[in-house]
């Protein structure tokens, strides 16, 4: 996709975001808020990636997303 | 748990370098290269290999997470996921990204934001489309625009 095609709207996010200093960006974009059985352990390990999404789809709240389409 | 910021990142960035890790930040990486969205996790994507995940482990350790010494060990083995939420911050350790086929490959396609090693945006989307996940495909398509944006700009 050229810069061109890109929906204004999006673009004059990108641009905005460009001009602000690193400590912004990551002020602006870590939002923590509880999820629900996913920040109800300490720890958690998982073998393989594909059983970590198993163990999401089986786990999590559907409307957290973590769930495969 | 409060929200990962600038500070914290920079321990991170430090402590790892301290101890000669080799990681990059993953998806979450994308907000360093500009990407305006919101993230809940800082998600490291590690290299594999007994040496580095124990140089791992130190530098946890002296950012002040309390690893048990299972796992520890699990850490050291390579599991493909683990998740801290017992440290000063949450933070997502990735062995085997979805996506990405060799550390190696990743590493060489690295960007560095002010020291800060960072995935290409080419592997955080690939990545993405490969974990199948519903909160992924739904910002897909912003963060593919972004990476055209962002590649505009490196010309």
């Amino acid at each position: 996709m050229e810069p061109s095609s890109i929906p204004q709207e999006w673009l004059e996010e990108f641009e905005a975001a460009a001009r602000r200093p690193l400590e912004q960006r990551w002020r602006y974009a870590f939002i923590h808020t509880y999820k629900p059985v996913l920040d109800d352990a300490k720890y958690r390990s998982f073998d393989t990636m594909e059983e970590y999404r198993r163990w999401c789809e089986e786990n999590l709240p559907s409307w957290l997303g973590y769930g495969r389409v | 748990m409060a929200a990962f910021e600038n500070r914290q990142a920079e321990e991170i960035r430090d402590a790892l370098r301290r101890h000669g890790v080799q990681y990059l930040f993953g998806k979450s990486g994308a907000v360093l290269l500009g990407f305006p969205d919101t993230t809940q996790d800082a998600d490291l994507f590690v290299k594999r290999g007994h040496e580095n995940s124990r140089a791992l482990n130190a530098a946890l350790r002296e950012l002040g997470f309390s690893l048990t010494e299972t796992q520890a060990a699990e850490i050291e083995r390579g599991k493909d996921f683990v998740q801290l939420k017992d440290g000063p911050f949450d933070l997502d350790l990735v062995f085997a990204p979805d996506g990405i086929e060799r550390f190696e490959d990743a590493w060489n396609r690295r960007v560095e934001v002010e020291g800060f090693p960072v995935c290409h945006p080419d592997d955080i989307i690939a990545s993405k489309e490969s974990a199948h996940r519903q909160k992924d495909q739904e910002t897909l398509p912003r963060l593919r625009a972004f990476r055209d944006y962002w590649r505009s700009q490196k010309r």
